[in-house]
């Protein structure tokens, strides 16, 4: 078992991963150095540093720049980064991390075990979002020599859940720049010094950021590109036209608008796809504010699902990108997908039934009862689903009011104040349950913490079955416990999975390599390069 | 008599007129020829304007009817306008009125005041209290009305500079007029109209404002108005032009209307004009 793991890393490592990636188009070139890739970013977090932000747009930026312990390889199983090999003990409390040896720093410090020790306990567990959530249960990390890193957890840890969430939450910064400082004010989190195949070069505010190859990389010729640049556009109009002029070759996660995303499909100059976004699946959502009467009873909240058309928004408002979700694990999880139909076919006869069943008859002039709609803004498509919304409650006799917020109104609203009666937005899905999804259904969350239940909804049941699939050892009961969860909260539905989605990138067909992982935006692009 | 006469000879007032005529009249039928809800899902969205004959200027990017939403549009675009410029036009002129009126230290006081909503773009003083209060309908039009007023406090203030120290103004006072009764029975009267010509301007931008609020997406989106529509249809600007431009040609006719009334008022009531 270790063995095979071993020779296949060593493999992949001494291959190249551009030999190891047969079947894409352009694979018969050989790869060509040089160049200047340039990125499209359509906001901008002020911050480069992914052990204490977990984003997209984080990622984007310092996954070139700063290495994890893992990565998820082609098909989508961890494989080393930083660290060469794991091992875990049988009672699933210590991990065991093997480190690569012979890696710098960009300013030329050796890597070792102590970084990994102090990103693990001053970052990962304290500081980073989800992190805090995944480590809390890390006592300590053991360095017995600079190449061995051991977790000791005192609840047990599945060994398949840590190496998944570590692609994202588990990027390494070093120890001799961090320690004794205040780590949230580091001057590092904005001009950051990692390991990875690019240094860092500037970071003009609103401008862009620019990263140079680095010569010194620990694989051998690696990477092919000269320099990267990131650019913030944030108007989508102007984005989509400097992708058409040539001026950025890769506009990732949905950067552009969802008419232009559709247009640019036909256009032979670029590829529109959600290859290689596999593991950033995300969901609309229709979250309900159990405190309010009518929403705490089950029958509401299922009769509001059975009155939104899915297949009809999915179509005609979103260009047929995505489809209806079976809850909140998308399909695209294989490790955990516990299959299914979407559990709320478009009903209206069945919405308007249960209705009546719940005691909410119309009234004068047709009306139920109205409620109030925050609409929180991730994507163009979350007004849009809220106008759905709107439209379609009106035909079974509830009014929507649309509260119109700006982002950061609206997750205080909703998160903080709890001020809503229903609310819409993105839920997105990390690799594993127990990243970012089951913190949306388990009680006891502070109030106020975004993405999290803040329904005034609570089941001792869903709790249970959440805690135990986190300490599952076992990968099949594991994926058992977490099928038997996804029917209890499609059941009760505290927060309906509207749709399941991916993310469509758009790139210029010159670049080559491109997307040959699942989470390729957010991987290191050591092989990727540009044909003239 | 002689007033009607010198306004319907200026072709370009005629014009205002007409076009505001229509514009009303649009916000009269809309009821009548479109009584379904203008903001419900009326069919596929993105269908051309004259492609299906039910929609004859097309659906927008939410599947709802643009001519349903152009139509009952000019009812929240008129009513936006009209309240917020006599909110305006009142705090204006009460302002402007009591300062020019008694002068001194009243009037350092109350100018100050203006000059400090004046010195805010107000564009971006309307950006906060949208942001404070929420963007309802009601607070979209008072808010557009509280960043509007000082052009017509300055406008009233300097008229009734000029109209406090005259004749009839003294023989008021003579026969033991009290304050008020002389500035909004006597004074007032004589300093409005250039303050009625002003208010079409403040009509057109509060018109304005709150599209760019819309195009913003901070307008109200539960009532159908023209810019909701524009910042909507922003998205799909590339490929499906005309649900951004078919409400901009309504704004622009409004606007335009609102203006030309407002030109055709000032030259006929201008007594300098009169004989041109």
């Amino acid at each position: 078992m270790n063995l095979s793991r071993r020779d296949l890393l060593r493999g992949a490592s001494a291959l190249g991963l551009a030999a190891a990636m047969p079947g894409i188009a352009g694979a018969a070139d050989a790869p060509k150095p040089g160049g200047v890739l340039t990125v499209h970013l359509p906001t901008e977090q002020r911050i480069l540093n992914p052990a204490l932000r977990a984003s997209t747009g984080v990622y984007v930026i310092t996954s070139k720049i700063i290495e994890a312990l893992v990565d998820l390889g082609p098909d989508g199983r961890p494989v080393g980064v930083l660290a060469s090999e794991w091992e875990a003990t049988p009672d699933g409390r210590n991990v065991t991390f093997k480190l690569r040896e012979g890696v710098k720093w960009h300013d030329g410090k050796p890597f070792t075990a102590a970084d990994v020790q102090f990103t693990a306990m001053e970052l990962w567990k304290k500081q980073l979002n989800y992190g805090t959530q995944l480590q809390q249960h890390l006592e300590a990390v053991d360095t017995p020599d600079p190449q061995t890193a051991i977790f000791r957890y005192a609840r047990p840890m599945p060994l398949n859940l840590l190496l998944r969430a570590l692609c994202d939450l588990g990027y390494i910064v070093p120890r001799h720049l961090y320690e004794g400082t205040n780590v949230l004010e580091n001057p590092a989190n904005t001009a950051p010094i990692g390991t990875g195949p690019f240094r860092f070069v500037q970071y003009e505010r609103g401008q862009f950021v620019i990263a140079e190859k680095n010569p010194n990389y620990w694989r051998q010729n690696l990477p092919y590109l000269d320099r990267i640049v990131w650019r913030f556009i944030t108007d989508k109009s102007a984005a989509t036209a400097a992708v058409e002029t040539g001026q950025v070759q890769i506009s990732p996660y949905n950067g552009l608008s969802l008419a232009d995303l559709d247009r640019l499909k036909s256009d032979p100059r670029f590829d529109v796809s959600t290859r290689g976004t596999e593991a950033n699946a995300f969901n609309n959502t229709l979250e309900f504010n159990t405190r309010r009467k009518e929403l705490s009873d089950v029958r509401v909240r299922r009769a509001i699902a059975h009155a939104i058309d899915v297949d009809f928004f999915i179509e005609n408002f979103l260009y047929g990108q995505g489809k209806p979700a079976t809850g909140p694990i998308p399909s695209s999880s294989t490790a955990f997908y516990p299959g299914g139909e979407p559990p709320y076919r478009f009903d209206r006869k069945k919405a308007e039934a249960l209705l009546d069943e719940a005691g909410y008859k119309r009234g004068a002039g047709g009306q139920r009862f109205s409620l109030r709609l925050v609409p929180i803004n991730n994507g163009e498509d979350v007004p849009l689903l809220a106008t759905f919304i709107q439209q379609s409650l009106g035909q079974i006799g509830i009014k929507v009011e649309i509260v119109q917020l700006d982002i950061a109104g609206a997750l205080t609203t909703v998160y903080r104040d709890w001020n809503f009666d229903i609310a819409t937005g993105w839920h997105q899905y990390r690799g594993d349950p127990a990243v970012s999804t089951t913190v949306w259904y388990r009680s006891g969350s502070p109030k106020g913490a975004p993405w999290t239940n803040q329904w005034g909804w609570q089941s001792d049941a869903v709790d249970r079955l959440i805690d135990d699939a986190a300490a599952e050892l076992d990968p099949v009961r594991r994926k058992g416990l977490y099928a038997d969860w996804v029917r209890a909260v499609n059941d009760e539905l505290p927060v309906w999975m509207v749709t399941e989605r991916q993310f469509y990138d758009v790139t210029s067909k010159t670049v080559q390599n491109d997307h040959n992982i699942p989470r390729w935006g957010s991987s290191d692009w050591r092989d990727t390069w540009l044909k003239s | 008599m002689d007033f009607l006469r010198r306004y319907l000879a200026s072709p370009p007032a005629v014009i205002g007129l007409v076009l505001l005529a229509l514009v009303l009249a649009m916000a009269a039928s809309a009821d009548l020829l479109f009584p379904r809800d203008p903001l419900g899902l009326a069919g596929r969205p993105l269908q051309w304007p004259l492609a299906n004959p039910r929609f004859w200027l097309g659906t927008d990017n939410m599947g709802r009817d643009i001519a349903a939403q152009v139509f009952h549009g000019a009812r929240i675009s008129l009513l936006i306008a009209l309240v917020s410029t006599a909110l305006a036009i009142v705090i204006g002129v009460v302002v402007g009125a009591v300062a020019g009126f008694y002068g001194g230290i009243v009037d350092d006081v109350l100018m100050r005041v203006t000059e400090a909503f004046q010195i805010l773009p107000n564009f971006l003083l309307l950006l906060v209290l949208v942001a404070v209060f929420g963007s309802t309908l009601t607070t979209v039009t008072i808010a557009i009305g509280i960043v509007s007023w000082p052009a017509s406090a300055r406008l009233t203030r300097a008229e009734f500079l000029s109209l406090r120290n005259r004749d009839f103004v003294a023989a008021c006072r003579g026969l033991g007029m009290g304050d008020a009764r002389l500035i909004f029975a006597e004074i007032l009267p004589n300093a409005l109209p250039p303050v009625i010509v002003y208010a079409g301007v403040i009509m057109a931008v509060a018109i304005l404002l709150e599209s760019a609020l819309a195009f913003l997406s901070l307008s109200d989106p539960n009532v159908p108005s023209w810019g909701n529509l524009i910042g909507a249809g922003r998205s799909v600007l590339r490929t499906q032009w005309y649900v951004s431009a078919i409400p901009g040609v309504a704004i622009l006719v409004t606007v335009l209307a609102v203006s030309l009334v407002g030109q055709g008022l000032n030259d006929a009531l201008n007594p300098r004009l009169r004989r041109r």
